[in-house]
């Protein structure tokens, strides 16, 4: 079985791209019927002021779904990435704060750090539950701690700004109206779209979630793959750390807090699977929009704070309801 | 994630409970059960509290904290624990204002001697429970109606302004929204929207941006506390109306002083949380050593602060 089993799964992968269309286009009808209903209903929602709006809105959530997606696809679970984001940003806005640095450098060496503190946090997951085959979940409910306690201890709880006048000026900078923290974010969707679909370290990682055992069996080192993974989700919180404080100008311990929830929304409203082994980061992409779509659509709607609320619970559900029916459709 | 919490905050709880310390028999023991420390203003109050017990020296400080706004849980547990050790007073920040009644109750009962301050415990939770329980702390609503102030008076009667909210729930973020509305009533301002951020930036900074999006006249804006009104200040930068939105927050932290500073922020108010633990505890041990007890609200101090006051 098991040889057959890693045989459909790559041939899967390639030859189901009819089908993985026909996935992602179900979630692009969603945000498109989204698209329309907010623009009928409300009197700005189309405006290219609204949309630089709702991308730099997005831009976050995405770069953090976009490490999500990898670590999900291997059937794993990163709830760190918030606090690891705020660690990432603590440690940045002190490196870039550091008296005497040219402001260039400081940039520079800020945003290394900033990638450095979240790879070593993905590490520190992939490793410790690879190598114990611990589920993710509870080894990154330690690391949420850890770092978050690693934030405030290297702070004093305190809130880190000043940053150079040109880095904070970058943070809001649009070209054509499109944000260029978002600009980033798209570089890496194509980037993670590449890995994923079009290199054979993407195809183990769908391997993986779709057969451990089988993907083992067939010569491929599991152990490396998953580190990888998790790393991966570690960069991109790094990288997602440096976009918070360039469009917010502060880097503070507490920021982040609930960034894991809305990540790992954005990956499954994407349609993909939490079990591992299906999925897209286009999916992710327009996982992201959707969420960011309703946030944004919801408030010039009117609605009260309350009512946004049961809202978007309700649309996550309905996406996975959704993908239930799809996956029917797509099988077979 | 709830499942989580809980088992974060019961770690939490034992860790803090942990190490107990051999006490002196003639000095009184206070316990401190701070709300989380990883906000700044009440790591400044116990950072103030730990200053106050070396300088007067006559009693024992074991202060508690949690790990964000919302654990109440592990605020009743450490209320608990203190009953157990048999502590000599309590001083507490209630992060849930009715919640902590039963417990703290129960410590009174013990002959514990409670002071509240920060928040104060809400009025009926304890009627219902017959206790009598002293508040010291700030007026809230007195000084967001301070902030307001300041913004309607730099704008004009008619002005279309918005207020963001603190956590849904939370007394103070309640009381600054009340003082907020006063200032718009007295100032005959007109408030078009008004929403939670959570008190936190990143939030602040998309929900302000999307009401300025449905209402491209706003001309002033209420933040319930200053890491929101950071976020609110990115968001008017960001849509090019630096200076012609005028920004009020709360709480005077230092990442403020420079918009102060650069008057992309009109105002805030400082109510001198460093001090507010020490005056608490100052109050609770004045009540150990014969004093009468306390009763009704003893008030903190309160000020606005401009881009006069940054140097």
């Amino acid at each position: 079985m098991d040889a057959t089993e890693i045989n459909s799964a790559s041939a899967g992968s390639l030859g189901n791209t009819a089908k993985t269309v026909l996935r992602e286009a179900g979630i692009g009808i969603a945000l498109i019927v989204l698209i329309i209903v907010f623009s009928l209903t409300t009197q700005h929602f189309l405006t290219s002021a609204n949309i630089t709006n709702i991308l730099t809105q997005v831009t976050i959530n995405l770069v953090l779904s976009i490490g999500m997606t990898f670590v999900i696809l291997i059937g794993g679970i990163d709830l760190s990435v918030g606090s690891v984001l705020a660690f990432a940003a603590v440690v940045a806005g002190t490196v870039m704060t550091l008296p005497g640095l040219d402001p260039t450098v400081a940039v520079m060496l800020a945003t290394v750090s900033a990638v450095a503190a979240g790879i070593l946090f993905g590490l520190l997951n992939g490793l410790v539950s690879a190598w114990w085959g611990i589920p993710s979940f509870i080894v990154t409910l330690g690391t949420l701690n850890i770092a978050r306690g690693a934030a405030l201890q290297v702070t004093g709880a305190s809130t880190i700004y000043s940053f150079p006048a040109a880095f904070n000026a970058f943070g809001s900078q649009t070209i054509y109206g499109v944000p260029v923290l978002f600009l980033i974010a798209l570089l890496l969707v194509a980037i993670g779209w590449f890995v994923l679909s079009r290199t054979v370290f993407g195809r183990v990682l769908y391997g993986i979630g779709n057969n451990e055992e089988a993907t083992r069996l067939a010569g491929h080192n599991v152990f490396f793959y998953k580190v990888a993974a998790f790393t991966i989700c570690g960069a991109a919180v790094g990288i997602g750390a440096i976009i918070y404080m360039a469009r917010l100008n502060i880097a503070s311990p507490i920021i982040g807090i609930g960034f894991e929830l809305n990540a790992i929304a954005a990956v499954i409203i994407g349609g993909t699977s939490l079990s591992g082994g299906r999925g897209s980061i286009i999916g992710t992409l327009l996982g992201a929009c959707i969420i960011g779509v309703l946030a944004n659509g919801l408030i010039l709607l009117g609605l009260s704070d309350f009512m946004r609320q049961m809202i978007t619970g309700f649309v996550i559900i309905l996406a996975v309801v959704l993908d239930k029916y799809r996956e029917r459709l797509t099988k077979a | 994630m709830k499942f989580g919490k809980i088992i974060a905050a019961g770690i939490l709880a034992v860790s803090l409970t942990v190490p107990a310390v051999s006490f002196a028999a003639d000095k009184p023991v206070v316990g401190l059960v701070m709300k989380s420390l990883a906000n700044e203003f009440f790591k400044n109050m116990l950072e103030g509290a730990k200053a106050h017990e070396a300088k007067r020296g006559d009693y024992t400080l074991k202060a508690v904290g949690m790990q964000s706004e919302t654990d109440i849980e592990t605020q009743i547990n450490a209320v608990e624990s203190f009953i157990t050790e048999k502590v000599d007073a309590i001083v507490v920040a209630p992060a849930d204002s009715r919640a902590l009644v039963p417990p703290l109750k129960r410590a009174m009962e013990a002959g514990i001697v409670v002071v509240n301050f920060d928040v104060a415990l809400d009025e009926k939770a304890k009627q219902e429970a017959g206790v009598e329980l002293a508040f010291v702390g700030p007026d809230n609503r007195a000084g967001a109606k301070l902030a307001g102030d300041a913004l309607a008076k730099k704008l004009g009667e008619g002005a279309k302004v918005v207020i963001i909210e603190g956590n849904p729930g939370a007394d103070n973020a309640a009381q600054r929204k009340l003082g907020f509305e006063d200032a718009i009533k007295d100032g005959k301002l007109s408030l078009i929207d008004s929403r939670t951020a959570h008190w936190e930036t990143e939030e602040a900074n998309s929900v302000f941006a999307n009401m300025l999006t449905a209402n491209p006249d706003i001309k002033g804006v209420m933040a319930a506390n200053d890491s929101m009104a950071v976020g609110v200040v990115k968001a008017i930068e960001a849509a090019g109306k630096t200076g012609q939105i005028k920004v009020v927050g709360f709480d005077n932290i230092p990442a403020v002083q420079p918009l102060l500073k650069e008057k992309k922020m009109l105002a805030t108010v400082d109510q001198f949380g460093q001090q507010m633990a020490a005056d608490a505890i100052d109050k609770a041990i004045g009540v150990l050593k014969g004093g009468a007890p306390l009763k009704g609200w003893v008030k903190t101090d309160i000020k606005l602060v401009t881009s006069d006051d940054v140097k």
